[in-house]
């Protein structure tokens, strides 16, 4: 335990030197300031009045909740697409730094196996990321919640997706930073893969388009083996507005393709010469 | 309790070259025994495998072939680095570490509670001199300030076994009589000092016993006392049987041993020659016959420059 929250907040320690923590806790607070200043206009103002003045008929209720509900999802989706894009290009260096020679030989001279040096790493880029995302959910959760009365706790699952699909991507970077010792590489695989969800997503129009039999069985190989981004974003959209989930596949066979990268990433490490 | 701190095995290290497929031999069968509480040089011209060899120790490389034991323990084990405490050459610390910050880290990944670390940090930093020092960013230090910082690293966890690679790097002579000092009170409380360096006559102050490393091979290994005894002529004899090793170590000054052969210093000629008599007759081969001096340089260039010519002259040959 000792030793895996020194890892960890050896990784805080780097997010913060390199400025990733706090770029992250800035953004994160501007878009508070942002909501905290939207709420203050007239126009916000003279709508909640209206509600207090006349009571909270039905109607009005209910145009209120799916105004939050509709602040909570986009919110949610900046979240999961930018803030989530954000974090991974930020912390693409993470991995490769601890990998740069005379850091390594020192880690590795410790009574620490490299399982535990590489998991530990990973633990604390999640971390930092968890905190901001946290930091910014919960803060918009209480703004909102406070003017309007309006507690919606769906949208603090977009605390958890997001989390979860930055700890997938994350994966990928530790995969490839342990292979290339190299931030921008480790990014280039990232984004990349990141990127093909919401074309393989579309595997039922595929399904119609593609001609042979083999090229629609790759389709969905793909589809089905690498992490599902889009499909998770959007379900994550859906749950936020309070609107039913169809199916967790998308949630579990990411995590499914998580457990498999991170599992070669640390085959490969224990087997690497420094 | 093993009495060996360090025991390698056939140790080799091959590296392929991906796309030619040419292989490198950094280390070729190293087979060598440290012994608890000594202090060791491992001494080697660039490039001989030294730092190989270190990091094999540390299972930074995984060896080819041969196994390393630290206290009798495999070094695969990581549990097997728990009493090793390590200076690599070239360290970089994370500049973003003060001093303090940096020893409580490594010492965490030791295995040290937090509340030994409070106590142990100053009193640390103090003995290296940068008591002043230790709530300053690493970023700030020069470069001798950042090779004691890195010591007292590698002595946070009272390690058993202590593998410094070149530690006076770049450390001023004051410095470096302060790290000597160092050392020379672990050695007395009984610590194993294993030393990687190019200096050689840091080493011969220091160091008990050494191992001359060339090209991946173990060249010649020692005591530093015997190995520099005065003036006379070195004697190596491939693979001698026991009863002639006992023969001829009975008329030697000095014995040292490297690869299964033997080394034997005589004082005179006469004993030379007498030796050179006793070993034809009991058809046993001399490998090679050297006039000695008495440094631990001239010990080194005749067992690297003695190297060299044998495989000029192999080339040659070929």
């Amino acid at each position: 335990m000792n030793i895996t929250l020194a890892l960890i907040l050896d990784t805080f320690r780097e997010a913060m030197a390199r400025k990733i923590f706090w770029g992250l806790f800035a953004i994160s607070t501007l878009m508070i300031l942002f909501f905290l200043f939207v709420m203050k206009i007239d126009i916000v103002e003279g709508a909640m009045a209206t509600i207090t003045l006349f009571g909270n008929t039905g109607r009005r209720q209910q145009n209120i909740e799916e105004i939050i509900r509709g602040v909570h999802g986009a919110v949610a989706a900046f979240l999961y697409t930018w803030g989530m894009f954000l974090a991974v290009f930020a912390s693409s260096g993470l991995v490769p730094s601890i990998l740069e020679p005379g850091r390594i030989e020192l880690l590795l001279s410790k009574p620490v196996s490299r399982r535990h040096i590489l998991l530990g790493r990973f633990a604390g880029n999640v971390l930092v990321v968890a905190m901001n995302t946290s930091y910014l959910v919960l803060g918009v959760w209480i703004i909102f919640g406070a003017k309007t009365g309006i507690w919606n706790p769906a949208f603090l699952f977009s605390i958890v997706s997001t989390v979860f699909m930055f700890a997938v991507l994350l994966s990928i970077v530790v995969l490839a930073g342990v292979l290339w010792e190299s931030a921008a590489v480790s990014t280039m695989a990232t984004v990349a893969i990141a990127l093909m969800s919401p074309i393989l997503a579309q595997n039922k129009l595929a399904e119609r388009l593609l001609s042979s039999q083999w090229t629609r069985d790759l389709w969905n190989a793909l589809y089905y083996a690498l992490p599902k981004v889009y499909d998770a974003g959007r379900m994550t959209f859906e749950i936020v507005q309070n609107r039913p989930a169809d199916s967790w596949m998308p949630f579990w066979s990411s995590a499914a393709f998580c457990g498999a990268i991170l599992l070669a990433g640390v085959t490969i490490f224990e087997k690497r010469d420094f | 309790m093993s009495q060996y701190a360090i025991q390698t095995e056939e140790l080799s290290k091959v590296f392929y070259h991906r796309w030619s497929g040419r292989e490198v031999r950094a280390v070729d069968g190293i087979s060598l025994t440290v012994r608890r509480g000594t202090t060791f040089g491992l001494l080697g011209p660039n490039g001989a495998g030294k730092t190989t060899f270190v990091k094999m120790l540390l299972s930074a490389t995984h060896p080819t072939a041969g196994r390393a034991r630290i206290f009798g323990r495999d070094v695969s084990d990581p549990e097997a680095r728990g009493p090793v405490g390590y200076l690599p050459e070239n360290h970089r610390f994370p500049t973003y570490f003060t001093g303090e910050g940096m020893l409580d880290f490594y010492a965490a990944l030791s295995g040290v509670s937090a509340a030994r670390r409070r106590q142990l940090i100053p009193e640390l930093l103090e003995s290296v001199g940068l008591d002043r020092w230790g709530g300053v960013r690493l970023g700030k230090y020069s470069k001798g300030m950042l090779q004691r910082v890195g010591l007292a690293q590698a002595l946070i966890h009272a390690p058993e076994l202590l593998i410094l690679d070149e530690p006076s790097d770049g450390v001023d002579p004051v410095g470096r009589r302060q790290i000597r000092d160092i050392l020379q009170q672990l050695e007395s409380r009984g610590t194993t000092i294993f030393i990687n360096s190019h200096l050689l006559v840091e080493v011969e102050l220091f160091c008990r016993e050494v191992a001359i490393i060339n090209r991946g091979r173990l060249a010649l290994t020692g005591e530093v006392r015997q190995l520099t005894a005065g003036k006379g002529y070195r004697l190596a004899a491939v693979s001698p049987a026991d009863a002639l090793r006992e023969e001829l170590t009975r008329r030697a000054q000095s014995v040292a041993g490297f690869n299964g052969s033997a080394e034997f210093l005589f004082a005179t000629r006469e004993d030379l020659n007498a030796a050179i008599d006793i070993i034809r007759q009991s058809g046993c081969e001399v490998e090679s016959v050297t006039p000695t001096t008495n440094t631990l340089e001239d010990v080194f260039m005749q067992t690297v420059g003695a190297a060299a010519n044998a495989k000029a002259g192999q080339e040659g040959k070929a």
